[in-house]
């Protein structure tokens, strides 16, 4: 297993080195010259070529490639080009609120689908079936944008029951921010969640040992969390670990409309801006960590599953 | 359990209505619709960190806040400054006692007193070219000296004492800056955020961190930054003795503004600028009085709005507008360099005739604006309201002037790309309406879509054959709409539209010269019909701000070149309480 797991933190390598690949050159070839954006509007030619020299655009492809790479192994990826600022304590100080944004609303989203869907599955009927399909499926088809408008509209405006922008340093009374925007977040998660896992739960229910532990009597909650939530949890940790890197990144939509100081705020400036070193670090740690919770994965997979052989 | 939860619900909610009921404090709560970047001077050249940083830092002059046209007056200058008879040498007095903000970065954490080296010092931060400062256009080939000490800095050949013939102070308050040329719009310089003072122990204490330690001799101090959120504002205990203004037209008056007059500033010990990029939560937050100004989605403008006035409900929440002239003009530019529109003038003739600027108007401008027939926009020098240009909306006329140019009905005629500078709704639009309206005589155009930094490399690369763009001032002097037709500003510079004539360099070289005066007013009157009868450019609009704000917040009148008019704001919370009530 040692092996196993070494050999797949020595593939992190070529990974890593695929994403810095495609950043680069796509950053290189649509994303405008850094060096007129950072030259203001009345730059002369000798500035701008100034300027490159700064930044170091200057250099061949290859070269700044390799000082980019340095950058990624060292995790110094210097000061913003576009808010003057270090890149490494702006990422520290935009995860707090992202993550405060994200991951409540991933764990409550979690426990509501997989409650909702196990309920249902278990206690199926055809009707409640098709209620809860007709309303996940309308949960589905309205935009996450309708529903920050009409929510924000709604709760915060006409009722008045949480703010309708701004941000607080202050525990609790920052809750009060990030409830609304929870709620909605929530909301459009929730009805694509419980599809997916009422379907796998279905397979489950309908195994034999299922009907063996209904025979012998086993309690309904014992058979609901005990055996078919276990069981199904492969597929569902596959997908949990691959929406946390977007946790990361917060959300752009909610962080703009309620005034949340993320890091999906920032990314968007560093990217309309030219702000290379910025886009960089942003897309180059996500990759990071998607690639160490592909990892982590597996080795719940084995917690999970006993059948599963690491090769 | 059930119970536990519902009582842990109670809780929450009441949480969240208590936030809602916002206490009626004397708190001026402002908005702005865009992050803001940094707080460091030599970098602002957009209006977001400009109106922060001018509310922070001072410069040796600035804006009266009421005078209109608007008028320069001394900030950290004692008075006028002393000008030599070749109008290049000016001499300028510092006010005495001023102090920057306290800092640790002070002996004791206490504020020193100003010097006249320290704007030696500021300026030669926006000069050193380590630090990329995007405001270093301003004193560019301006100050004796200064250029060859940033390349002999680049060169290793000198340092921050390296003296430089054009900037010294023989005394601690006395500045003589020697300029390579005389310039009138040197003071205006002297106005803008890039040129306003810092610190050096500051700058050394904070390193690369300095964009986020604003540390100024302004009104106010930095006492919170949540980036992409907010920033709160506390009034600087060092400030200087200043007061509210006590001249103002009859018009100010009638608006109250000159109630204050006399009272010292900063009227009011808090600010808190909310940053809400967004135009929906903006407008409900204004409308729940937790900004005490804001703006009109342009989707709301009809419920608002009628006639151009505010609908009686509005009035009677004791909201209010405050309407000024934006002192900018939209365009649509040729490249001159393109080989077939900048060398035939009946080409450019027909699109011009082609164009519905009144359309254009009421469709994305809500009528909030003016048809622009030049570049100059209203109250600057050279705007006249009668003006009107020959380019008129006239179809049959591009036609002939089509078929004049060689291209009847637009026969052989190649599509040109028409760049837009980003991916917005609003902009694509525009694109759609300017291609049915060309279309009708037979010019055709692709639209092309850019993101920002793609189009401004387009641009400045000269790649652009056609686009949209706009300009507004960096100071109230219409030179500085006229430089957009220079012909030593071509891209990368801005004159985007590549255009070079020695007339109109003559011209413009002449006017420099001169003093505001009549002589001056009749040759940028000139320049403004060379260009509209060379059209290198097709002029839109010159819009209008109309920005709702709420009775209890007094003295406001929010300009788009004043950017330190937080001092004179003031929330009269006895009207605040009155009106929270309907909100």
């Amino acid at each position: 297993m040692k092996r196993y797991f070494l050999r797949r933190f020595l593939y992190t390598f070529p990974t890593l080195f695929g994403v810095s690949l495609v950043l680069f050159f796509i950053f290189n070839g649509i994303g405008g010259d850094p060096a007129y954006q950072l030259a203001g509007k009345n730059a002369s030619l000798e500035q701008i070529e100034n300027l490159r020299q700064q930044l170091g655009t200057h250099q061949s492809l290859l070269h700044q490639y390799k000082d980019f790479l340095w950058q990624t192994v060292t995790l110094d990826w210097g000061q913003s080009w576009y808010f003057k600022e270090n890149i490494n304590s702006m990422l520290l100080k935009g995860l707090g609120p992202s993550l405060a944004l994200t991951v409540p609303s991933f764990f409550f989203t979690l426990l509501l689908a997989l409650s909702v869907a196990l309920s249902f599955s278990y206690f199926r009927s055809e009707k409640s079936h098709s209620l809860l399909t007709w309303f996940c499926l309308s949960l589905m088809s309205v935009s996450f944008l309708t529903f920050i408008i009409v929510f924000q509209y709604l709760f915060a405006f006409k009722w008045g029951l949480f703010p309708i922008n701004g941000w607080s340093q202050d525990f609790p009374f920052v809750l009060s921010f990030l409830l609304l925007p929870w709620f909605i977040s929530i909301i459009v998660s929730v009805g694509p969640d419980i599809l997916i896992y009422r379907t796998l739960f279905q397979e489950e229910i309908n195994k034999d040992y299922v009907k063996t532990a209904q025979a012998k009597g086993l309690l309904t909650t014992q058979i609901l969390y005990k055996h078919i939530l276990k069981n199904s949890m492969l597929p569902i940790l596959s997908l949990l670990l691959s929406r946390i890197p977007q946790l990361l990144l917060g959300s752009l939509l909610l962080e703009s409309f309620f005034g949340i100081p993320g890091l999906g705020g920032i990314m968007i400036q560093a990217l309309q801006n030219a702000d290379f070193p910025m886009v960089k670090a942003i897309t180059m740690m996500s990759s990071l960590v998607y690639i160490l919770l592909n990892l982590l994965a597996d080795l719940l997979f084995l917690l999970f599953d006993p059948r599963v052989e690491l090769k | 359990m059930i119970q536990k939860l519902f009582l842990f619900f109670l809780l929450f909610m009441n949480l969240c209505c208590t936030s809602q009921k916002a206490k009626v404090d004397d708190t001026v709560v402002l908005f702005l619709d865009a992050n803001i970047p940094h707080l460091d001077p030599i970098h602002s050249t957009n209006k977001y960190s400009s109106t922060v940083i001018s509310n922070i830092f001072e410069g040796l002059y600035h804006y009266h806040y009421l005078k209109r046209p608007i008028t320069l007056e001394p900030s950290l200058a004692e008075g006028e400054p002393q000008i030599s008879p070749d109008g290049k040498t000016y001499t300028i007095q510092l006010k005495k006692g001023v102090f920057f903000q306290d800092d640790p970065a002070f002996p004791n954490g206490k504020g020193r007193e100003l010097k006249a080296e320290d704007f030696i010092y500021s300026w030669r931060r926006l000069a050193d070219p380590m630090n990329k400062a995007m405001g270093w256009w301003v004193l560019d080939g301006l100050i004796v000296g200064l250029n060859e000490w940033r390349n002999d800095l680049r060169a290793g050949k000198a340092n921050y004492q390296t003296p430089i013939k054009g900037l010294s102070a023989p005394h601690s308050h006395t500045l003589v800056i020697q300029l390579t040329r005389p310039s009138f719009q040197f003071l205006h310089f002297l106005a803008m955020p890039v040129t306003m003072v810092v610190a050096q122990e500051v700058v050394e204490k904070y390193g690369q961190e300095i964009a986020n330690h604003p540390i100024g001799t302004g009104p106010y101090r930095l006492e919170h930054w949540d980036r992409n959120s907010e920033v709160r504002l506390i009034k600087n205990k060092n400030f200087r003795e200043v007061f509210y203004p006590s001249e103002g037209s009859a018009e100010d008056e009638k608006r109250g503004l000159l109630s204050h007059k006399g009272q010292r500033l900063p009227l009011s010990e808090k600010i808190t600028v909310k940053v809400i990029t967004e135009r929906q939560p903006l407008w409900l937050s204004f409308l729940k009085g937790q900004v005490d100004h804001g703006v009109v989605p342009t989707d709301n403008f009809d419920q608002v709005f009628e006639n151009n006035q505010l609908k009686k409900e509005f009035v009677d929440k004791g909201i209010r507008v405050l309407e000024q002239y934006r002192p900018d003009v939209t365009m649509i530019a040729f490249n001159m360099e393109h080989p077939l529109l900048g060398k035939n003038k009946k080409l450019r003739l027909a699109f011009a005739h082609a164009l519905n600027s009144d359309l254009i108007l009421e469709k994305f401008y809500n009528r909030r604006g003016i048809v622009a027939q030049g570049p100059l926009p209203p109250l600057l020098d050279g705007y006249d309201p009668d003006y009107k240009n020959n380019l008129d909306f006239n179809l049959e006329k591009a036609r002939q002037l089509l078929k004049e140019a060689g291209y009847p009905d637009g026969k052989d005629l190649p599509v040109f790309d028409f760049e837009l500078s980003n991916n917005a709704t609003w902009s694509r639009q525009m694109g759609e309406l300017l291609k049915d309206l060309w279309g009708q005589v037979g010019i055709q155009i692709r639209l092309v879509i850019n993101t920002w930094p793609q189009f401004d490399q387009k641009l400045k690369n000269k790649q652009a054959t056609l686009f949209e763009m706009a300009w507004s001032a960096d100071y109230p002097d219409s030179e500085n709409f006229l430089q957009l037709f220079y012909s030593k500003n071509v891209s990368p510079g801005s004159n985007n539209s590549n255009f070079i004539n020695r007339d109109y360099d003559q011209l413009y070289e002449k006017a420099l010269q001169l003093p505001p005066s009549p002589e001056r007013t009749l040759l940028y009157k000139k320049m403004v019909d060379f260009i509209n009868n060379e059209v290198p450019t097709l002029f839109l609009v010159h819009r209008i701000y109309r920005l709702p704000y709420h009775s209890w917040l007094e003295n406001y009148n929010e300009h788009p070149i004043i950017y330190d008019f937080y001092r004179y704001l003031k929330v009269n919370t006895q009207i605040k309480e009155k009106n929270w009530s309907q909100l």
